[in-house]
C-alpha cells in the first residue's frame, strides 16, 4: 500500500509537471460557429502559437519571447527534478512491515509530496503560458512592454517554486522503518 | 514489532492530503487571478504602456494566495509527527479540512480577482478615476481568502486536541 502510494507519488508529480508544459488538448463547442479553446493546458503551446503569429508581422519580437517558452520549460524541469530527488527516497520494505505506521506514513508523504509539485507546476506552466502569449502580442505592438509584462511572468512562475518547497519540506518526511531481521 | 508511532496507521494519509490540498489548491487561484489579469494588464499596456507599473496591482494580490497557501501547507506538514505525538485520525481529519478550508477558499477568491482585475485594469485605462474603485474591490476579494486562512489556522490548531482513550 505504502510502495502503491509512492510509485503513483512520484509518477504523477513528473508526469502532471511536463503535461503543464506540453501537452494540448482541443475541445469544440458544436453548437457556436466559433471555435473555442475550452481546455488546453500547456504553457508552451499557448505561448509558442501566440508568439509564432505575432511574429510574422513582427520578427524582432522572436529571440525576446524565448524567455517566456523557458519559463515554461522551467516548470516541467521542477518535475524531473522533484521525481529524482522522491526516488532517492524509495526504500524496498520487507513484507513482514509492509502495513507498519512508519512506512505508510513515509508513503503517504511521498504520495502527497508528488501530488503537490505536480498539481502546482501544471497550473504554474499554465498561468505562465498565458501570459507569456499575451506578452508576445503587446511586445508586438510596443517593445517598451515587454519588461513589464515580464514582471508578471515572474510572480506567476513563483507559484511553482512554492509546489517545489513544500514538496521538499514534506518529502523530508518519510522515514522508512530500521531494518530490522 | 514494537514501534514508536504512536495513533491511527491511516491518519497521515488524510494528514499530508490536506497539505496538499491547500498548496494545490490555492496555487490554481493564483494562477488563475495572475493569468486573468495578465491577459488584461497587456492588452491594455499597447494603448497606454504608463499604467501598466501601477496595473501589475492585480497580479500582486493574486500571488499572495500563494503564500497563504504555503504557510498552511508549511504548518500542516511539521504537525504531521507521530514520533514525538501521537497522530490519531482526528488530527489527520484536523488537517484534511484545515488545508480544504485554506486551498478552496483561495482558488475562490483567485478567480474573483482575475476577473476583477482584468475587467478593472481595462477599465482604469479608459477612466483614470476608477482606480481606486477596483482597489476596493480586490480587497474585498483578498478577504475570501483571508477568512480561508484564519479558518485553516483555527482548524489546525485542533489537530493536538485528541484524546487515546
Amino acid at each position: 500500500m505504502s510502495g502503491a502510494s509512492t510509485m503513483m507519488g512520484v509518477s504523477s508529480g513528473s508526469l502532471v509537471a511536463s503535461s503543464g508544459a506540453d501537452l494540448t488538448v482541443y475541445i469544440f463547442r458544436r453548437r457556436n460557429r466559433h471555435r473555442h479553446r475550452r481546455f488546453s493546458p500547456g504553457g508552451i503551446y499557448i505561448t509558442g502559437s501566440s508568439l509564432i503569429g505575432a511574429a510574422i508581422k513582427a520578427p524582432r519580437i522572436t529571440s525576446k519571447n524565448l524567455i517566456s517558452v523557458i519559463f515554461c520549460e522551467a516548470v516541467a524541469i521542477y518535475g524531473v527534478i522533484v521525481a529524482i530527488i522522491l526516488q532517492t527516497k524509495l526504500e524496498s520494505v520487507p513484507t513482514s512491515q509492509i502495513y507498519a505506521p512508519e512506512s505508510l506514513r513515509a508513503g503517504y508523504a511521498i504520495f502527497a509530496s508528488g501530488i503537490i509539485v505536480g498539481f502546482a507546476n501544471l497550473v504554474c506552466g499554465l498561468c505562465v503560458g498565458i501570459i507569456g502569449s499575451s506578452c508576445a502580442l503587446s511586445d508586438a505592438q510596443n517593445s517598451s512592454l515587454f519588461v513589464k509584462i515580464l514582471v508578471i511572468e515572474i510572480f506567476g512562475s513563483a507559484l511553482g517554486l512554492f509546489g517545489v518547497i513544500v514538496g521538499i519540506i514534506m518529502s523530508a518526511q518519510a522515514a522508512w522503518p530500521s531494518k530490522i531481521a | 514489532m514494537s514501534s514508536t508511532f504512536g495513533g491511527d496507521e491511516t491518519a497521515p494519509f488524510f494528514g499530508f492530503l490536506g497539505a496538499a490540498a491547500a498548496l494545490v489548491f490555492s496555487c490554481m487561484g493564483a494562477a488563475y487571478g495572475t493569468a486573468k489579469s495578465g491577459v488584461g494588464v497587456a492588452s491594455m499596456g499597447v494603448m497606454r504602456p504608463e499604467l501598466v507599473m501601477k496595473s501589475i496591482v492585480p497580479v500582486v494580490m493574486a500571488g499572495v494566495l500563494g503564500i497563504y497557501g504555503l504557510i498552511i501547507a508549511v504548518i500542516i506538514s511539521t504537525g504531521i509527527n507521530p514520533k514525538a505525538k501521537s497522530y490519531y485520525l482526528f488530527d489527520g481529519y484536523a488537517h484534511l479540512s484545515s488545508g480544504l478550508a485554506c486551498g478552496l477558499a483561495g482558488l475562490s477568491a483567485g478567480m474573483a480577482i482575475g476577473i476583477v482585475g482584468d475587467a478593472g485594469v481595462r477599465a482604469n485605462a479608459q477612466q483614470p478615476k476608477l482606480f481606486v474603485g477596483m482597489i476596493l474591490i480586490l480587497i474585498f476579494a483578498e478577504a475570501l481568502a483571508l477568512y480561508g486562512l484564519i479558518v485553516g489556522i483555527i482548524l489546525s490548531s485542533r489537530a493536538g486536541q485528541s484524546r487515546a482513550e
